[in-house]
């Protein structure tokens, strides 16, 4: 292992690509090991001894005692708390920075979960369940109707450039394919969260995290 | 600055849930004053355009403060981001928290991060499906209730090889107060508390404390354990709720 900080990643789950993309945006250097989660690798040692909770990611800073830590977003805190000394996709002050943390948890608590189960029953469940699945539908649909309220009169969530507040919702919008009807028409029913992402999207780090999972699935 | 012992510059706007209370334990345990606005979730009230301009989310909890170095009031929603900016603004003697950058402060986000995005959301889905869902979907609630006492294992294991009998260090942090509301409404969730000694132990250690008392008595006291104690209560709580948390 060469590299001062070793992701341990999963080749399809958003959440991973989230620290990739942070990684990319701040030019750090990393080595990524797969977990294999079809072979049970993340519910047992040695990888719950790094984290407890058997998910990816998590992330290891060999430049720090090798400084090991879980939940993508304490990961993000973690490498733009420690490494963005530039404030490149993080802030200086800290009313900007509290605002930014309020996003990064709403991504975290709000799109992630409620994106992940929608998922699951639509295309992971055996069973059809319809009145799960319209539940899950019906939050994906508000979350958006919020963001695209809040982003009405800006390009970006917070003190007008692209943070790792706004990067974290990037992997699970990646998704949206994957909700195939039940999101049909999201482009023109939110029209400011779609021209965020775009602009998102056009950024070189998240093209290139993009590609590299593109590469690996 | 602009606060006065008649009007806190802080206003927590709550109800009497394991997020609300979150926000008023750390308040105490931080010993800041501050006015609460109760919200009757059943009135729509968090929807309406007032509440909207606090928080766009239209959820609860959300503060104002009014005391914000720039002179002007800040609005921050999403728990976890207000507890972490009580810390960051107030506990300069870090009572509830750790300097930032050591490694117990990482490990602190990293515990915050745990309730926020696991045991909050898939314990909110048991809620949903074993208490209020109008359609009883076994496989549904049984998936929850299975994720939540997994996400307690791994609370579990922590606490059991805690010496302060804390989840991080040696004292009680925000990690530990984003924890405790849900734990306390396990059975609501139909969660078996028993299986889980360790999480059990921290609970009363954390109940022995009069600021987390206090906190955890805002709005009001909670009415769960007395609720759990009838069938009949059970069943008017469950309808009650199904009115307005389940969408037309």
């Amino acid at each position: 292992m060469s590299e001062s900080i070793t992701l341990h990643s999963h080749k399809g789950g958003p959440n991973p690509w989230k620290v990739v993309m942070v990684l990319e945006e701040l030019g750090l250097k990393y080595n990524t090991i797969f977990v294999d989660a079809n072979t049970g690798e993340h519910k047992k040692g040695p990888y719950t001894a790094l984290n407890p909770n058997g998910r990816m990611p998590t992330l290891v800073d060999h430049s720090n005692n090798d400084f090991t830590i879980w939940e993508s977003g304490a990961i993000v805190l973690y490498l733009i708390g420690k490494y963005d000394t530039t404030h490149k996709i993080s802030f200086p002050d800290f009313d900007s920075t509290a605002i930014a943390n309020q996003y990064l948890m709403f991504q975290m608590s709000g799109q992630g979960p409620y994106f992940g189960q929608a998922a699951w029953f639509m295309h992971f469940h055996s069973e059809k369940l319809p009145s799960a699945v319209e539940r899950y539908v019906a939050e994906i649909h508000r979350i958006l109707g919020v963001l695209d309220g809040i982003l009405a009169d800006k390009e970006y969530l917070v003190g007008g450039k692209a943070s790792y507040a706004d990067l974290s919702f990037i992997p699970w919008n990646w998704a949206f394919g994957f909700f195939g009807e039940h999101v049909a028409g999201w482009e023109e029913k939110y029209p400011n969260f779609t021209a965020w992402n775009t602009r998102l999207n056009e950024r070189a780090a998240v093209k290139k995290t993009k590609a590299d999972k593109a590469a690996v699935n | 600055m602009s606060s006065t012992a008649e009007t806190p510059a802080i206003t927590l706007y709550t109800t009497q849930t394991p997020n609300g209370v979150k926000i008023s334990i750390a308040l105490e345990e931080l010993g800041l004053p501050y006015t609460v606005k109760k919200l009757d979730l059943s009135t729509g009230v968090q929807k309406e355009p007032w509440f909207l301009a606090i928080n766009p989310n239209g959820r609860m909890p959300a503060i104002t403060d009014t005391s914000f170095p720039d002179g002007k009031a800040i609005h921050v929603w999403e728990s976890g981001a207000i507890l972490q900016y009580l810390v960051e603004t107030y506990d300069k003697d870090h009572k509830i928290s750790y300097p930032k950058g050591s490694r117990e402060d990482w490990q602190v986000q990293q515990w915050l991060f745990f309730q926020n995005t696991g045991v909050g959301p898939m314990q909110g889905q048991a809620n949903h499906f074993f208490r209020y869902a109008p359609e009883r979907i076994p496989y549904a609630t049984n998936r929850y209730i299975a994720e939540t006492e997994r996400l307690y294992s791994v609370l579990e294991a922590q606490l059991a090889s805690s010496s302060s009998g804390f989840l991080v260090g040696d004292r009680l942090t925000i990690a530990d107060i984003t924890t405790w509301g849900w734990i306390t409404i396990a059975e609501w969730s139909g969660i078996d508390v028993a299986k889980f000694p360790a999480l059990q132990k921290w609970q009363k250690l954390l109940e022995q404390r009069p600021a987390l008392k206090r906190g955890a008595d805002v709005p009001e006291p909670s009415k769960i354990k007395e609720t759990l104690k009838s069938p009949e209560a059970i069943e008017k709580a469950q309808q009650a709720a199904t009115k307005w948390i389940v969408p037309k």
